[in-house]
Parts: C-alpha cells; sequence; structure tokens
C-alpha cells in the first residue's frame, strides 16, 4: 500500500463549497421543469456566504503551511483574496440577475453556476501551492469566462467571446511552457520548492529565466497589462455589463494574487531579474492605459483601458518585491476591485436594457435625472481617479510609497504623471453628468432598488476605506506575509 | 548543468526567427501578379455558389462529437487508477467514485438539457431531412410525367 | 542506445514555435485555435521529457492535466467559433468586427 496522503480539508473547504454550489444549481438548472432566478440567486448567495465564512475561519489557523500533498496554500494571504472574491461574485450575481431581468433575454439559467466555478477557480488560484494547481484553477476560471462573455443575444458578445477565447488560450499556451520549463529547471512545480532549488544552485539558471518569461506573458495576458492588454477593450465592452464588472473585478485580484506567490516566493532568488521586466511592464500599463483612454466615447471601453492602467499601479507596487509591496498592491486590488465594480454596475443601471446606453453622451445631465445614480459614479470615478477622500487615494500613495522605498522613484514619477492625465478623462464624466443638459427626448429609466442595494456595498467601502484606510492596513499587514 | 539547455533556448529563436524570415521574405520578395484567371478556382474546381449559411449546419452531429471527446478524455485519469488500484487500496475507490460522480453530474446535465436528443422523431435529423426532400423531388417528378 | 533528452527539447521548442507563429498570421479562427492545440502538445512533449529527465512523475501528471485541459478548450472554444459562424457566415477573424480595435 502507498501512504495515504494526509488529508486535511479545511484549507480547501472554501473551494469545495464553491463547487458544490455550482453543482447544484447545475443540477437545478437541468432538472426543475421551471428554474426561477430568484431560487437560483437564493441558492448561489447561500453558497458564497458559507464559502466566505469557511474562509475567514482560516484566518487563525496554525499548522503546515501547505496541505494536501502541497498543492494547497493555507496562509492569510489565500483568505484575504478570497474573501475579496466572493464579495464581488455575490454583488455580480446579484447585478446580472438584474440585467437577464430587464433585458427580456432567454432564462440564461447557467449564468449562476458559471459565475460560481469561475469563483471557484479564482479562489483556488490564489491558494495554490503547485503550479499544477495554478494551471488547472486558471482554466477553470478561464473557461466558465468565456462562455459568460458570450452570454447574450447580442452578435457583440459572441464575437468578444471568440476574441477572448483565442487569445485567453494562447496565454495559457504560454503560461504552461512557463510551467514546464520551471519543472526542467528546477525538477519540481511546487512554489516553494522551486525557490529551494533556484537558491541552491549558483549561475547557469538561463531555463529558469525563460520559464519566468512565459510564466510573465501568460499572466500578463490575464491582468490585461501593457502588452498583453489587446483584448481587453473589446471583452469588456462586448460582454453583458455584469459579466465584465465580475470579471474586470475578480479576475485581476486572482491573477494578482497568483503572480505574488509565483514572484515574491518561486523566483524571488532571482528577483534583480524579474524586476527590470515588471518594472517595464507596469509603466507600459500605467502610460497606455490612461492615454488611450482618454480618447473613448463608450463608457465600457474607457473603463476597460483604465482597468489597464489600474493594473499597471498594481503592478508598480510589486516591483518593490517584499512585504511593503504586497500590502501596497493588495490594498489597491481590494480599492480597485470595489470601485471597478461599482462603476460597471452604474453603468449596467444607466443603459436600463441589455447595452442600449454605452456611450458617454448618455451621462449628459444624469446628475438631473438620477441623483443617486450620479452620486455613485461620481463618487467611484473619484476614486479611480485618485483624488482623496477616497480609496483610490489611499491606494496610489501606497504602491508609489512601497515603489519609492524600493528605489524606484522614476517609476513612481510614471504613475504620478499618468494620474494626472487620467484624472482628465474620469472627471469628464462628472463633468457631463453635473455640468451638462439631459441630451434628447425623455427615456425611460431604470429605478429598481435592488441593485442599488448591491452598489452600496462598493460605494461604502470606497468611502471608509479613503476615511479610515487603518481598519484594513492592520488586517493587511498581516496578510501580505508569505509562509513557505 | 541548465548551461546545456542554452542552445535549446537559442535554437527556438532561431526557429521563431527563420520562419517570421521565410514567410516575410516569400512575401516581399516573390512576384505577386493576381489576375482573374489565376485566382480563379484551377480546373476543375467550382466557384461554391453559396456558402451554407446557418440553415443546413449540422449541429446534431457537432455536439453529440464534442460530448463524446470530452467524455471520452475524462477517463484518461482512470488508466493511471486501473494500473495501481490494488495499491491505492479504498482511498483511490473512494476518489475514483467521487471524480465519476463528478462526470456523472455533467451528463445528467447533458441529458436533461436535450444535448443527446436527435430532434424529435426517429433516427438523425439529417436522415430524415434528406430522406423528405428526396420524395418531395420523386413527387414533383411524377406530377411532371 | 537512448536517445538524448535535449533532441526532445528542441523538438518540442520547434513545435512550440510553429504554433506561435502559426496564431500570429493565420486570420482563420479554426487555424489559429488548431496552432493553439499544437503549442500545448509541444508543452506535453517538453513536459514529458523533463519528467525523464528528472526521474520524477511530475511532470507526466501535469501532461495528463494538461491532455483533458486541452479537451475542454476544444469544446468551449468550438462552440464559440459555431456561434460565431452561424450569425455571420464566416470565422476570418478579419471579418468579426463589430468591436473596434
Amino acid at each position: 500500500m502507498l501512504p495515504t496522503p494526509k488529508l486535511d480539508f479545511l484549507p480547501v473547504l472554501p473551494e469545495l463549497i464553491l463547487a458544490g454550489a455550482g453543482i447544484v444549481t447545475l443540477l437545478y438548472e437541468a432538472l426543475a421543469p421551471r428554474a426561477s432566478r430568484a431560487t437560483h440567486l437564493g441558492l448561489s448567495l447561500v453558497g458564497l456566504a458559507a464559502a466566505a465564512g469557511a474562509s475567514i475561519a482560516l484566518w487563525d489557523r496554525t499548522g503546515d503551511p501547505t496541505v494536501l500533498a502541497g498543492a494547497i496554500q493555507a496562509d492569510r494571504l489565500a483568505v484575504v483574496a478570497r474573501v475579496i472574491i466572493i464579495s464581488v461574485a455575490a454583488v455580480g450575481l446579484l447585478l446580472g440577475t438584474h440585467y437577464y431581468d430587464r433585458s427580456g433575454d432567454e432564462r440564461r439559467g447557467e449564468f449562476y453556476p458559471l459565475v460560481l466555478f469561475a469563483t471557484t477557480g479564482m479562489t483556488l488560484i490564489v491558494a495554490a501551492a503547485d503550479l499544477i494547481v495554478v494551471f488547472l484553477a486558471l482554466e477553470i476560471l478561464s473557461l466558465s469566462l468565456y462562455v459568460l462573455t458570450g452570454m447574450s443575444r447580442r452578435g457583440q458578445a459572441t464575437e468578444a467571446s471568440m476574441k477572448y477565447f483565442l487569445l485567453g488560450a494562447f496565454a495559457s499556451a504560454f503560461f504552461l511552457y512557463g510551467v514546464a520549463m520551471a519543472y526542467g529547471a528546477t525538477g519540481t512545480t511546487k512554489i516553494a520548492g522551486i525557490a529551494h532549488a533556484l537558491a541552491g544552485q549558483t549561475g547557469g539558471q538561463a531555463l529558469a529565466l525563460v520559464a519566468l518569461g512565459f510564466l510573465a506573458i501568460g499572466f500578463g495576458f490575464k491582468v490585461s497589462a501593457v502588452p498583453f492588454h489587446m483584448w481587453t477593450p473589446d471583452v469588456y465592452q462586448g460582454a453583458p455589463t455584469p459579466v465584465t464588472a465580475f470579471m474586470a473585478a475578480a479576475t485581476k485580484v486572482a491573477a494578482f494574487g497568483a503572480l505574488i506567490r509565483v514572484l515574491d516566493v518561486s523566483f524571488q532568488p532571482l528577483a534583480w531579474d524579474w524586476m527590470p521586466v515588471i518594472w517595464a511592464l507596469a509603466a507600459a500599463s500605467v502610460v497606455v492605459g490612461s492615454v488611450l483612454a482618454i480618447a473613448q466615447s463608450d463608457v465600457k471601453r474607457m473603463l476597460a483601458y483604465s482597468s489597464i492602467a489600474h493594473a499597471g499601479f498594481v503592478l508598480t507596487g510589486l516591483t518593490a518585491a517584499n512585504q511593503d509591496g504586497i500590502r501596497a498592491a493588495l490594498f489597491y486590488l481590494i480599492a480597485y476591485a470595489m470601485m471597478t465594480l461599482g462603476s460597471f454596475g452604474v453603468v449596467m443601471l444607466v443603459s436600463v436594457r441589455g447595452e442600449e446606453r454605452t456611450s458617454l453622451a448618455s451621462y449628459s445631465g444624469l446628475g438631473r435625472r438620477q441623483p443617486l445614480l450620479a452620486g455613485l459614479m461620481a463618487l467611484f470615478m473619484l476614486s479611480l481617479a485618485g483624488i482623496p477622500p477616497t480609496a483610490g487615494f489611499i491606494a496610489k500613495v501606497g504602491v508609489f510609497g512601497a515603489a519609492i522605498r524600493a528605489g524606484h522613484w522614476q517609476l513612481a514619477l510614471v504613475g504620478v504623471v499618468s494620474s494626472v492625465a487620467a484624472a482628465f478623462f474620469y472627471l469628464r464624466v462628472v463633468v457631463l453628468m453635473y455640468m451638462q443638459e439631459p441630451q434628447g427626448e425623455e427615456q425611460e429609466e431604470d429605478r429598481s432598488p435592488l441593485p442599488r442595494l448591491a452598489l452600496a456595498v462598493p460605494a461604502i467601502l470606497t468611502l471608509v476605506l479613503g476615511v479610515f484606510p487603518q481598519m484594513l492596513l492592520g488586517v493587511l499587514d498581516k496578510a501580505s506575509v508569505l509562509r513557505w | 548543468m541548465l548551461r546545456d539547455y542554452l542552445p535549446v533556448v537559442l535554437l527556438a529563436a532561431l526557429a521563431v526567427a527563420f520562419a517570421v524570415a521565410s514567410m516575410t521574405a516569400s512575401r516581399l520578395l516573390g512576384p505577386n501578379r493576381p489576375d482573374p484567371v489565376k485566382l480563379s478556382a484551377y480546373e476543375c474546381g467550382n466557384e461554391p455558389i453559396r456558402l451554407p449559411k446557418g440553415e443546413k449546419f449540422g449541429v446534431k452531429f457537432y455536439v453529440v462529437a464534442m460530448l463524446f471527446i470530452i467524455f471520452d478524455i475524462e477517463t484518461i485519469f482512470l488508466f493511471p487508477w486501473a494500473v495501481t488500484f490494488r495499491t491505492l487500496g479504498l482511498f483511490g475507490l473512494v476518489e475514483m467514485a467521487i471524480f465519476i460522480g463528478l462526470v456523472f453530474v455533467a451528463y445528467v446535465y447533458v441529458w436533461k438539457k436535450g444535448g443527446l436528443d436527435w430532434a424529435e422523431g426517429q433516427g438523425p435529423a439529417s436522415v430524415r431531412e434528406a430522406r423528405a426532400a428526396a420524395e418531395a423531388d420523386l413527387g414533383e417528378a411524377a406530377r411532371a410525367r | 542506445m537512448r536517445t538524448p533528452i535535449a533532441y526532445f527539447l528542441v523538438t518540442s521548442g520547434l513545435l512550440f514555435a510553429i504554433g506561435t507563429v502559426g496564431v500570429l498570421i493565420r486570420k482563420n479562427a479554426l487555424l489559429i485555435f488548431m496552432s493553439i492545440e499544437l503549442q500545448l502538445n509541444a508543452v506535453n512533449l517538453s513536459l514529458i521529457a523533463f519528467s525523464r529527465m528528472h526521474g520524477s512523475l511530475n511532470g507526466q501528471v501535469l501532461a495528463f492535466f494538461s491532455m483533458v485541459v486541452a479537451a475542454a478548450e476544444v469544446v468551449v472554444g468550438l462552440a464559440i467559433i459555431v456561434s460565431v459562424y452561424r450569425r455571420t457566415g464566416s470565422v476570418s477573424v478579419d471579418d468579426v468586427r463589430e468591436l473596434r480595435g
């Protein structure tokens, strides 16, 4: 008999619950003759709540840093990232239910299991301690997102889905080749094992560097860093808005969570080699994202370019390659997830049914027509621009500070200059909403309370984190210690 | 010993460079003087009158083929287990039961969603369509006579 | 006589390069997709070769997973490409231009 591996399923309990909830909703959709959205939503939210509870319970866990034969990491970074992803998924599900109710689309009951499976992949990737698990989790989340992107009758959604799929699969191939090379260079696929192998060797690490390059390409696509960002505007614009909200916010958290582990654990011994690469990616993303966003006339495309710029800011924090940088990046990710989720949520409510009104022009005079929505949008725009007293401001200060303390003041300078340029197009939306007359005749407005309630969560967090950042920073101090 | 792999990397880079270079070279250097005759289908080839736009796309076959592939590939995990199931013992058996259970869930979903149905009637839809079309043709021919 | 591992790695690198170039120059979504599959299979070859070189099973396990993932990608990808075709009557990435960019 082979020794049975010691089984400690607690650290993967959140994933098991999420996958279980996904299976339950899938079977409900298949077996119930008249599956209703309300039941779907209820089942999914119960699953998400249970998963969130299970991950918070892991906060005070002591014992082995990895479980299940070194496949799963049980540390606080995973707990924090999971809770963000699960909250984003919950708001995404609420928005999606409303969206499909209004758009008069077919039933689309598969929306719920697919979001739950994507969430499973995202939480698994931040807890993965083995590159095999990272790859599998990456595929679970990507395959679900490809299908979610196409979940609409509009031709644009199908087209976006195809583009996302082709480029995503291309990136996966690079990522897998990177894993293969890391395995070839070190003889292991364990994230910590690679670090031990690399630290023990002197010189001749060509293969490990190539592996790092390929992994960086794979991650670059997933976090949409320049020059791997080409798919982002098309996909964010074409996908149904609640799906865009969910994937823009949660995928970035998940991919960065895994990237932090790969860079700051596996390839920590080669930190001086990867730092310039991440430096260049960060600078390019910040500049290109901010500049191209100015030229956009569609608000979803504008937010897509803005998300590219924000990926650059998170990378700025990571160039520090220390706990300081990880903490700043985590704070930035939380702030980013909240404000992106919120602004896409407002976009969904403004376009009433489906994707009717996503041009910037439809925002003129919104302050008079829908004061509450306009207020929310203004808050998110100020936060995205990094203006106090919002979470976006504290987050930017954090990543620039981390970069400067690590000696990358030039990068921080690039970031600050780009932020100033970027403030232009965020503030343009605010100006349109409050200082222009409504255009065109009176149109139908969406005044449903439920999605507004859902948007209160990111709005409150954006404000609270901007005014009392200490509440979260204490938690992140503990979460940014990587145990391995 | 990692130095030994530098040639591999170099060769890979060379391969990409060569592939790109030769394609560019043929595009740049080769004469490119198209005329209608050159571009037409050669000899016995025919210009397609129309492409099957949607209406005759045999999606049924495609769905079944895809389902076959996905379930077929899943069995890949049964082989390593089958080879070592005595050494893995009860643990392996339980793991495999869970795995098959998950595949079964997918199967139930596909089944209930109608992924395995061949249209409403008997036999493949395309066969029945073809038969109906042939009968209509025969009827027309009889009437013409 | 054993074939040196390096031969497999070179072959794998070449296949991956061919796949990469294929993705970059092809216009037909199906051909792009086939090139991606070629890349994935190239990776499988190098995984098996590395597995042999290190005398550990990890690489082979990963190759198993990557085969299943590739199959899942085929199913999802072809479904998407078929739905694009049914809508537009073409699978050329140049004809699909409803979205700018």
